[in-house]
This record gives C-alpha cells, structure tokens and sequence, in this order.
C-alpha cells in the first residue's frame, strides 16, 4: 500500500507535467493544425534559462517563474514567424521538418551555453525534501507544489480562454479560422499567439519540475513525445482530453515503472502512441467530427 | 556543350576510383563515410520525396541493418559476407512492416508514430542487454578482403562504392518505372492515386521496405567502418543528418541525394569537435532550405548545369496546378 501510494503520488506529480506539455501542444494544434515539433526543446530551453536566473543570479523562484515563462512565450512568437507563418501554406513536409530545425538549434544552443558545466543540472528544492505522511500516504512535499503548480496553470489558461477577448478568438479561430477571418479576427496574429501560449506552458512546465528532476540538453524530446502520447490519447483537439491524457500516461508509467522494470516507463509513450492511433484515432475526449489521421 | 547529368557523374565516379591512390586513412574514411550516406538519402528519397511518406524511422533501420550484422557475427560467428545480405533483408522485412500504421495514417501522425518507432528501437538497443550489449555497445569483429590483394579501408571503401553505384541505377530505374509514377501518385493525392487503380498497401509498403533495404546495407557498412556498434550512433541526431540530407540536396531527386549527402557529410566532418555546434548547423539548415530553398541544392544544378533533366522531379506545386504533370523527358545526355 505505501508503494502503491508512493507510485500514484509520483505517476500524478510526471502525469500534470505531461498534461502541460500536452496542453500547449494541443493548443498550437487546435489554432494552426500543425504540431510544433519544438515543444519539448522549448521545455528544455527554458528550464536550463530558469536554472540560470535562479541559481546563477540568484533571482528568487517566482520571478525567475516568471521570467522564464515570458522567454519561453517570446521564442514560441518567434518560432511562428520564423517557421510556420512564411509557410503556412506549404505541405506538412515542409512545416515539420521547420519546427524539427527550430528544435534542434535550440538544443544545440542550450549545449554550447550550458552544456559544457556539467550535463546534468538540478535545481535547489524549494521545499523540504522529506516525505510527510498524509493518513496512509506517503507524499514528498515538493510533488504537492507541482501539482498545486500546475492546477494554478490550468486554471488560469481556463480563465483566460474563456474570460479575456483574445481567449476568445483564439477559441473562434480553431473553430473555424475562415470564418474569424471574415469577422475580422487577425488569424495570423492568433496564430503567433497561440505558438507562443503554448511555448509558455511548457516553460511553466520545466521551472516546476526542474527542483524534482534534472535538466539536461536532451530532456525535451523525451517530454515532447510524453506530451504528444498523452495529447493523442485525450484527441489532440480537447484540453481537458490533454488533462486526462497527461494524468493517465504518468499515473500509467509510474505503476509500470514499480512494479514491472524501471526501465519499462520510458516505453510507454510509444504503446501509448501505437495503439491509440491504430485503434482509436480520435481519442478518449474527442469531438464528434471525423478527423483524419 | 551540355554537361549532361550522365558526365557529371561519370566523371564524380572516376574521382572517387582513384581517391584510395593518394588519400591518406583519414581522408579516405570520410570518403567511404559519404558513400554509405549516399545510400541513406537515396533510400530515404524513396520513401519521403518520391512516395511522400513522412517517416522519421530511418535511422532506426539503419540501426536494425548494424545491428543485426553485427550481432550475427559476434554471437553466432557467421562471416560479414553473410550476414550483410541477412541483415540487410532484416532491416527492409521491418520497414515493410512500419507500411502497416502508414495506411492508417498520413502527415504529421505518420511522422509522430515513426518518431515513438524510433525511440522503441533505441529502447531495445539499450535494454536487451543480453543480446545487444547495452549502452556500451560492442566490437564487430575485423573485415578482411582476403584473397583479394587489398587492405580493409580501401577495401571497404571499393565495395561501398560498388554499392553506391548500383543502388543509384537501381533508384532511377525504379523511379521512371510504372513503381515511381505510383509512388509520385501515392505522394500527390492518396484518393487519386487509388481511383487510377494503385494499391496503397502494396506501394507504401514497397517504399517503406525499399528505404529499410538502402538503410540496412548502409548500417552494414558503417559498422564495418567503424568496427564498432552503439546505440547512440543511431538516435534522434541521426535521423536529422539523414533528413538533411534530402532537403539540402533536394527532396524527390536522385541526384540531389547525392550532392546533399556529401555536403552534410563534410559539415558534420568540420564540427565534429562539438556537438552543440553540429547541431545548430543541421536546424539551421532545415530551417534554411525550407524556406528559401525548397527545391533543394539540385534547383542550382538544374539551372546552370545544361542538360541536366531529371524525370518525376518534384515539381513545386505553384507551378502548374490542378494541370497534367507533363510527361517526363529523356534527357539529351541519355540518348
């Protein structure tokens, strides 16, 4: 039982952070239809930039948070009008393969920066780093701050799509871009601007995981795929199915970790990815059309 | 006087025959490592630009093709001389098997499906250590030529440079043949390509497996080379230089494969001291080449180089829509 509790605790604790990485995979989705292959680097990307404001120049935790988070939103800017808005009209190839290469200058430029110290980095806990018991739990402080964290996160991206103006149109343009456009939505400013919402989520994502994991230069693809297998599972189109499909691959991952091998939980995306797309390709909560796949 | 393609090459052919009469062992490796890189991006030219298959497996093959010839000699003690072929078929039998999630699947769920493929294959190399030996990886035993009168490097060499002009024949008959057409139909519109009655399973699993036999013998080669087989030889940063290779070069062009793959090849050699440099050239250059440059390199050629024609070249689609592409010429140089 206290294993079983140890391993939920975690699998919950990785599952809300591939939910975020899911979730800004799903909204670059939604907005553009194209995947941005350089979601897991911008995780990566921005959690070394987090490490070295907190711990370099000794910035306090939140507003390093912060700080990273805006980075992170202004790379994802970037990237749009550097990869996807001068292309957007060309086939997939072509959109892949530029968000590919965005991905991997910003890997090697994490490596030429930062590499060179040590390849892993660990933050300092921000809290302390003995488990307590809640009744017949065992729970490490520092998980609870990751998922309060990331339930903050959630709930203030909820808020913003359904409260603020630009929330809106977000949500009018993945709904039907030509029509946002006759209406007089700017869509390619929507666009950027989803590309850049979702570089912040992740960003969020990597500055509070970073106290309980490691960052290293080749962290991010491992999350993006992570991210992309719990995007698919929950249809790519839905948040709420990114949530659940976040949730279900770690608690998933975790169990399997402990009680089949450790070295099992990094196959998992791949099963995950496997057998949703060949059985079920719309998802768990996905909307009624059709999709191609 | 039109240069040809045909001239070209011939004469590119009797540079590299003489390349091992004065090349010193450096020199001579980086040569033969251009040669098994030109079988990679011929294959993966196959697949991605001519069938328009989005497949990001290939360094996974590649794996599987040293993979398995290596392990064939070290556990089981058969001679490079067999298991190369076997090895070969191997990684061509699992890339015709990845043609079944394709038919389901297009675009970027192909892509992301093949990615996860990879990461699977990477899984099997580092945890099945009984058999691949981890992530230590291990030593293939050392090739000889005997009874021929010939060293290993320049050895080796000749015979990826025998490969490699087969394999060039082979894919440009193969792409004016009724498969290519199928192929460039398959890539420009499935429905289309079935109305006119083409089989999606049978071509897409063709191409998948065509790219998996040109992978493996590849893999084949380059564990020769390099007496020695790692899982980290095969990952993610592979599979980006294989992809640069076709989009410098050109996607959907045979000869673009060629002159993409040497370059990438000497860019890789230069930053060979690191690795986050390495990798920021290779973004760049997707990034590069996919906006200003989407033809590729083979765009340059074609247009200085007289005489240079291409049959089934990727046409960019701007250039006549919803028209008939116009058949296919021979070009003076093959007359």
């Amino acid at each position: 039982m206290l294993l079983f509790s140890y391993l939920l605790m975690s699998g919950i604790t990785t599952g809300a952070l591939y939910a975020l990485v899911a979730l800004g995979i799903v909204i670059v989705n939604k907005a553009t239809g194209v995947i941005n292959f350089a979601q897991g680097e911008f995780f990566m990307f921005s959690g070394y930039v987090g490490w070295m404001l907190h711990v370099q120049y000794g910035l306090n935790y939140p507003l390093s948070f912060v700080l990273a988070t805006l980075i992170g939103f202004v790379l994802g800017m970037l990237t749009d009008r550097i990869a996807f808005r001068p292309i957007a009209k060309n086939d997939i190839v072509s959109l892949v393969l530029a968000t590919v290469g965005i991905g991997f200058i910003l890997k090697g430029l994490a490596r030429v920066i930062w590499g060179g110290r040590s390849d892993y980095l660990s933050f300092p806990p921000i809290t302390s780093p003995d488990p307590i018991m809640v009744g017949p739990l065992m729970v490490v402080p520092q998980q609870l701050a990751v998922i309060a964290g990331t339930a903050v996160i959630m709930l203030v991206f909820a808020a913003f799509f359904r409260l603020t103006r630009a929330g809106k149109m977000m949500q009018a343009t993945a709904d039907n871009a030509r029509a946002a456009l006759l209406v007089g939505i700017r869509t390619d400013q929507i666009y950027t601007l989803a590309f850049g919402t979702g570089a912040a989520i992740a960003s969020a994502a990597a500055i509070l995981t970073a106290p309980v994991t490691l960052i290293y230069p080749d962290i991010g693809f491992a999350f993006f795929l992570k991210g992309f297998a719990a995007a698919v599972l929950g249809g790519l189109s839905s948040l709420p199915g990114a949530v659940l499909g976040g949730l279900i691959v770690g608690i998933a991952e975790s169990l399997a970790g402990g009680y089949i091998h450790s070295s099992v939980m990094e196959l998992s995306p791949f099963l995950v990815i496997m057998v949703v797309l060949v059985v079920r390709p719309t998802g768990l909560l996905a909307s009624r059309r059709a999709r191609t796949v | 006087m039109p240069f040809g393609r045909r001239n070209v090459f011939l004469a590119l052919l009797a540079f590299g025959a003489i390349v091992p009469a004065f090349a010193n062992g450096y020199q001579l490796f980086v040569c033969n490592l251009v040669a098994i890189y030109i079988i990679l991006a011929i294959g993966l030219n196959l697949l991605v630009g001519y069938a328009g298959q989005l497949a990001f497996a290939n360094a996974a093959m590649f794996g599987i093709g040293a993979y398995v010839i290596g392990l064939l000699q070290v556990h089981l003690g058969w001679p490079f001389w067999a298991a190369f072929p076997i090895g070969s078929l191997v990684a061509a039998a699992v890339g015709t098997l990845l043609a079944l999630p394709a038919l389901r699947m297009s675009g970027l769920y192909l892509a992301l499906s093949t990615l996860a493929f990879a990461q699977a294959t990477q899984w099997v190399f580092l945890h099945w250590e009984t058999v691949t030996f981890g992530a230590g990886g291990f030593k293939t035993p050392q090739l000889s030529f005997a009874p021929l009168p010939i060293g290993k490097p320049a050895g080796l060499y000749y015979l990826s440079l025998i490969l490699v002009v087969l394999l060039y024949l082979f894919a440009r008959r193969l792409v004016r043949s009724r498969i290519g057409r199928a192929f460039v139909a398959v890539r420009d519109s499935e429905v289309a390509a079935e109305s006119l009655g083409i089989d999606l399973l049978r071509y897409k699993a063709l191409a998948f497996g065509l790219s998996g036999f040109y992978a493996g013998i590849a893999g084949g080669l380059y564990s020769a080379l390099l007496n020695f087989v790692a899982p980290e030889g095969y990952d993610l940063f592979q599979m980006i230089i294989q992809k640069s290779t076709i989009v410098v070069g050109g996607m959907g062009s045979i000869a673009g494969s060629v002159v993409g793959a040497s370059l990438i090849i000497l860019i890789l050699e230069l930053l060979r001291e690191v690795k986050g440099f390495q990798e920021i050239a290779f973004g760049a250059l997707l990034v590069g080449f996919v906006l200003f440059m989407r033809g590729g390199l083979i765009v340059v050629v074609r247009r200085y180089l007289s005489g240079w024609e291409e049959p089934l070249r990727l046409t960019p689609k701007a250039e006549a829509p919803g028209l008939p592409r116009p058949d296919p010429q021979p070009s003076v140089a093959e007359k």
